[in-house]
């Protein structure tokens, strides 16, 4: 295969730090919390203790009276719905006429001070009829007494119905040389960001309102506070300082922050709203509970010929991206590998818990562990290796699936070939000793989102604007939001790139709605496909003006020159040349501060049935992990000790940030393995503190082998897919195939705690079924 | 969640502290390292208007191999050479409480009165008064065994296991003068788990004693819990013992944490096998016959009955430890 020579560039590619970091690391860096405003109250909310439950009256003329209370607010003064997906608006700022979950905000304080707002609280009378609590979401498919909204489906509490059907399942099972069978279930996670949600408003004499908020995606804020409040968003301010991780619990317009802008219109004072963690738990958003039933059918050669698949997926109280993650349970089951027939049945289901939503590798990650579980079982039935049997399976490059995504760049067989060879796979697989085991789990997700919402393919999906002034420095506007995963920086780096200019030069500003120019925001992973193009587009504006004028000193033809490092020169003729600076101050003569602007945009794509559009993408990521783990099999407790993680993101622009991601999305992945659960009493939330949701501590982390294998993306900037989500996927499987290896136990239930290894321990022994001689 | 406020006073005698205990009687905590008290204030859990300080009283300083403080910090216990080599099993359970922070400011008296806990108690008021309160705050009945008499809340210090397997005893003081009683006997077993001590309203531990003859003795402590640092005990073993050099055993402690309301210890049990040698079946029966005792109740992460079952484990496992282990 002849080998292609790859452009290397000066900065991209390289281990680019955070521009911000200095300011982070020594708590400069500023929060929304971290903010003060002149006159500023602070409000507070009160939240439903019931899970289900009628408002008759609420009467807050007690909280009125106490001195020190500015406003107190309750739902019936913003009554209108909204909610992320336009089709889907079900949630209301304030609760109105009912209590969804035991969480769901009743009303809002503004107060002098925390104290005053919360004794305000609890002078509010909230006067309720209780009504029937619906915790599980089988209750919920069905007719029920009291459905948590009217919108359910024929009287049930079912949100979201997806029923897709490629090909012929049936023919296919009937034609197979083996079946596998696996059904999952997975409790709730939730994303446990640093950063507690906090908002601040504040309400202007010029007609104008200000909001600083602690959001994913600025821009979606900003419709919906248009939407409810009533007010054109021209006259509304986002600002988005920095943010302290969201993995998606910040995507969301969420209603505190209309509360927090409510309150400040309502009190003429700047307010701010910051929560505890308990407010974010019950916030939440977090992956759904789900329940899958994932039937797979393989020829004797291990090929696949049908997945059959089922799912029942637990939304909490809300609709929020449910409708999304109701496809995506679907279809991003499917890829990396061929599926030439493909049925699927998704159902999201209200229930009285907090809702749920986007968390990272949105949709993609409980039935990825069941396929991948899956096919763990078919090779050994099919006593083939493996990696063998994913390999046979991999979808082309540049190839179209059942359900007509469009596959461009896949270095899917690389990123296999890779975790072989450096987790010395077949010198361990099933050779290790009993208690001992490796496992193969792989991944698939979205570069980007190709039909996102409130966009048509008409509109960009990012547009970044440069201005440069004699000063020689790059102001950088857009609003993609950096939420700690390094867009500002690789926005930074891709102007500098083309530019050819020292990355000082290069000033990303805070996202601001009056000033930066709309980009939708971090989530679906597509911040670096997509403003990446686009920031790329307007850097190249900016260089071609730039050469313009050095072609004008030069007397040579724009054609000619070339950029080097803070230079343009003479292609062939480096000695012939200008600065960087002097080429501005030339460009600079007839128009002053020189601007440019780049918009990315995607094309249409998917099929013309219903849902068509759902996980289609500009670009895919693809991944193969191992996981070795070591089992004490008297107690069931488990290290991971090693995972090898082959990761395709097309070119790594920022090897630093990328690491960063993989092993970040590894020590999320293994959470919601080894113990994280949100765990419930009915429908209330049993263990809302990071006390008792077990987020793995930094000595259960496993060596970490990062393996970048991929060829350029060839529409992704400079060859570049996401690295956000993606790398999370692929260790679930690859823990859970290990334990397998290890003990002989296939755990289909997550996460795996000690308890539930020793009982599958039992129950193999019980049945008088060794393993490993064991 | 915030604070309430409280009134702060900070006696600098003991003395001092004593008389202030009697004039605040029932309106006061004592204040150690702050790391249990001040987040169940912020749940607003027994809220009391005055907190009493013990940071600037000096006879509850001081750290010896025969006497350590009740604020002696546990940070510093950690950093102790001449501790850990002396008494490895209360080493390792000193290094295992909490996280490093935690132990910065934790302190010996306060892990060994640390509040029992449950998931029905540690939580927010918010979260109780949703669900109805409970026995041992606000509340008239027990959610995890429905009851209206007893708590079944855990025992959660990670220090009186080993102290209690050493013959450790505490030093006491209140306002009849000051006392000294076996550590395992402060612990009120014949209590309905609100009341958990022995000690008299007002009193005061002022430090502990460790008797010359646990010296010597080989000791380890093994923890159960989810998370390998930050979690509570699930459970915790703690055994100490003498053995010769033909293996016979001379003297066996065996303690256990985080399984039932106090800690326990099992003397007759133990007692049983001193003089002979602990053959590796020896150590199963008496493993076993612990695990037939302890009777954990659904307040944990953990299931109960692995709780149980790990009792078995642990201890079958912190003998085998400590027998390897380098005498003290």
């Amino acid at each position: 295969m002849a080998s292609v020579e790859r452009p290397t560039y000066r900065l991209l590619g390289q281990r680019i730090p955070y521009v911000e970091g200095p300011l982070k690391v020594t708590g400069r860096a500023e929060y929304t919390d971290d903010l003060r405003r002149p006159g500023m109250l602070v409000a507070r909310l009160l939240r439903s203790p019931w899970p289900h439950a009628r408002l008759r009256s609420i009467d807050t003329t007690a909280a009125r009276a106490l001195p020190g209370v500015y406003a107190v607010l309750t739902g019936e003064r913003y009554p209108t719905p909204f909610g992320v997906l336009p089709i889907t608006h079900d949630e209301t700022a304030i609760a109105v006429g009912k209590a969804r979950y035991t969480g769901d905000i009743l009303a809002a304080v503004a107060a002098q001070d925390e104290r005053t707002a919360e004794a305000a609280l609890a002078l509010v009378r909230v006067d309720v009829e209780e009504l029937p609590e619906y915790s599980d979401p089988r209750t919920g498919i069905a007719r029920v007494a009291e459905p948590i909204h009217a919108r359910g489906l024929n009287g049930s509490n079912v949100q979201k119905e997806v029923v897709q059907d490629f090909g012929d399942v049936d023919a296919a099972f009937s034609q197979a040389a083996q079946t596998a069978r696996v059904r999952g279930t997975f409790a709730g996670v939730t994303h446990a960001f640093t950063e507690p949600m906090a908002t601040i408003a504040e309400s202007t004499p010029d007609g104008r309102l200000t909001v600083w908020s602690a959001t994913q995606v600025p821009h979606y804020l900003h419709r919906s506070l248009s939407e409810v409040l009533g007010i054109p968003m021209h006259r509304i301010r986002v600002i988005k300082p920095e943010v302290g991780g969201a993995f998606g619990g910040k995507s969301d317009p969420l209603p505190h922050e209309i509360v927090c802008a409510a309150l400040a219109i309502e009190t003429g004072r700047p307010v701010k709203l910051l929560f505890d963690r308990e407010d974010v738990f019950y916030t939440n958003h977090g992956r759904h509970p789900t329940q899958n039933d994932v039937r797979i059918a393989v020829d004797a050669d291990g090929r696949i010929l049908a997945y059959d698949i089922e799912a029942l997926i637990d939304g909490g109280a809300w609709s929020s991206f449910g409708t999304v993650t109701t496809y995506y349970n679907g279809v991003l089951s499917m890829g990396p590998y061929r599926v030439p027939n493909f049925r699927y049945h998704g159902r999201r289901v209200y229930t009285n818990r907090p809702p749920s939503g986007a968390m990272r590798a949105h949709g993609g990650t409980n039935i990825r562990y069941s396929v991948e579980v899956a096919l763990d079982l078919l090779a050994e039935q099919l006593g083939r290796d493996p990696f063998d049997l994913r390999a046979i399976n991999a979808l082309p490059p540049n190839s179209t699936t059942v359900n007509e995504f469009r596959i461009t760049s896949t270095s899917f067989l690389k990123c296999l070939a890779a975790a072989r060879e450096k987790s010395g796979w077949d010198a361990k697989f099933r050779r290790l000793p009993y208690g001992r085991g490796v496992g193969l789990g792989c991944g698939f997700y979205i570069s980007g989102s190709n039909s996102p919402i409130h966009f048509t393919p008409k509109m960009p999906q990012s547009t970044v604007h440069l201005k440069v002034d004699m000063d020689g420095g790059i102001a950088v506007h857009s609003m993609q939001a950096d939420i700690g995963q390094g867009s500002n920086t690789l926005l930074a780096a891709i102007v500098a790139e083309v530019l050819g200019v020292d990355l000082e030069r290069v000033h990303v500003q805070r996202v601001d709605s009056d000033v930066s120019p709309i980009d939708i925001g971090s989530y679906s992973s597509r911040v670096t496909f997509m403003m990446g193009n686009a920031a790329r587009s307007a850097a190249l504006d900016l260089r071609g003006q730039l050469i313009a004028a050095a072609a004008e000193l030069l007397g040579r033809p724009a054609e000619s020159i070339e950029t080097t490092h803070e230079r343009f020169q003479v292609r062939g003729a480096p000695e012939v040349g200008v600065s960087f600076a002097a080429a501005l101050e030339k460009a600079m003569e007839r128009v002053g501060a020189l601007t440019a602007t780049g918009a990315y945009s995607t094309t249409p794509k998917g099929g013309t049935f219903k849902g068509a559009r759902a996980g289609t993408a500009p670009a895919y990521s693809f991944a193969a992990y191992v996981a070795q783990v070591d089992v004490d099999v008297e107690t069931g407790e488990y290290h991971v000790e090693k995972i090898w993680a082959a990761f395709d993101c097309g070119r790594a622009l920022n090897r630093l940030a990328v690491e960063g991601q993989i092993e970040g999305s590894i020590h999320m992945g293994l959470g919601q393995v080894m113990g994280e659960s949100m765990n419930y009493r009915g429908a209330r939330l049993f263990n809302p503190s990071f006390l008792e949701y077990k987020i793995p501590t930094a000595d259960q982390m496993p060596e970490v082998e990062i393996l970048l294998v991929a060829e350029d993306d060839p529409e992704g900037p400079f060859g570049a897919k996401e690295a956000g989500e993606g790398p999370l996927i692929a260790t679930l499987p690859a823990v859970g195939n290990a334990l397998y290896d290890a003990i002989g136990v296939r755990f289909t239930e997550l996460p795996i705690t000690p308890d539930r290894v020793l009982r599958g321990i039992d129950r193999r022994r019980r049945e008088g079924r060794p393993w490993k001689g064991a | 969640m915030h604070l309430d406020p409280f009134e702060l006073h900070r006696p600098t005698s003991l003395d001092a502290t004593v008389r202030l205990a009697g004039d605040l009687a029932g309106r006061f905590d004592y204040l150690a390292g702050g790391t249990d008290l001040l987040p169940n204030y912020k749940m607003h859990l027994n809220l009391r208007p005055h907190l009493i300080a013990l940071d600037r009283v000096p006879e509850l300083r001081g750290r010896s191999l025969e006497r350590l403080g009740a604020m002696e910090r546990l940070a510093d216990l950690e950093r102790d050479p001449a501790l850990r080599a002396a008494f490895p099993g209360l080493a390792d359970a000193v290094s295992e409480v909490a996280t490093p922070l935690v132990r910065a400011s934790g302190t010996v008296g306060g892990n060994l009165l640390v509040e029992t806990r449950c998931f029905f108690f540690n939580q927010s008021y918010f979260w109780r008064a949703s669900l109805g309160f409970c026995l041992k705050a606000d509340g008239d009945r027990c959610h995890v065994v429905p009851q209206k008499e007893r708590c079944y809340a855990t025992f959660s210090g990670d220090l009186a296991p080993p102290l209690i397997a050493l013959d450790a005893e505490v030093e006491i003081a209140g306002a009849d003068g000051r006392r000294r009683i076996p550590l395992a006997a402060m612990y009120d077993a014949g209590g309905d788990g609100i009341r958990r001590t022995t000690l008299a309203p007002g009193e005061i531990v002022v430090a502990v004693h460790l008797p010359s003859a646990a010296r010597g003795l080989r000791s380890r402590y093994k923890k159960l819990r989810v998370r390998p640092s930050y979690d509570f005990p699930e459970l915790g073993v703690a055994v100490a013992g003498r053995w010769e050099d033909g293996g016979r055993v001379e003297r066996l402690r065996l303690a256990i944490g985080g399984a039932e309301t106090y800690p326990r210890r099992f003397d007759d049990l133990t007692s049983a096998l001193e003089g002979g040698t602990l053959s590796d079946e020896r150590v199963r029966a008496l493993a076993e016959a612990v695990g037939e005792r302890v009777r954990p109740v659904h307040n944990t992460f953990l299931l109960p009955d692995y709780r149980r079952r790990m009792v078995a484990v642990y201890v079958r496992r912190a003998l085998a430890e400590a027998r390897a282990g380098r005498a003290g």
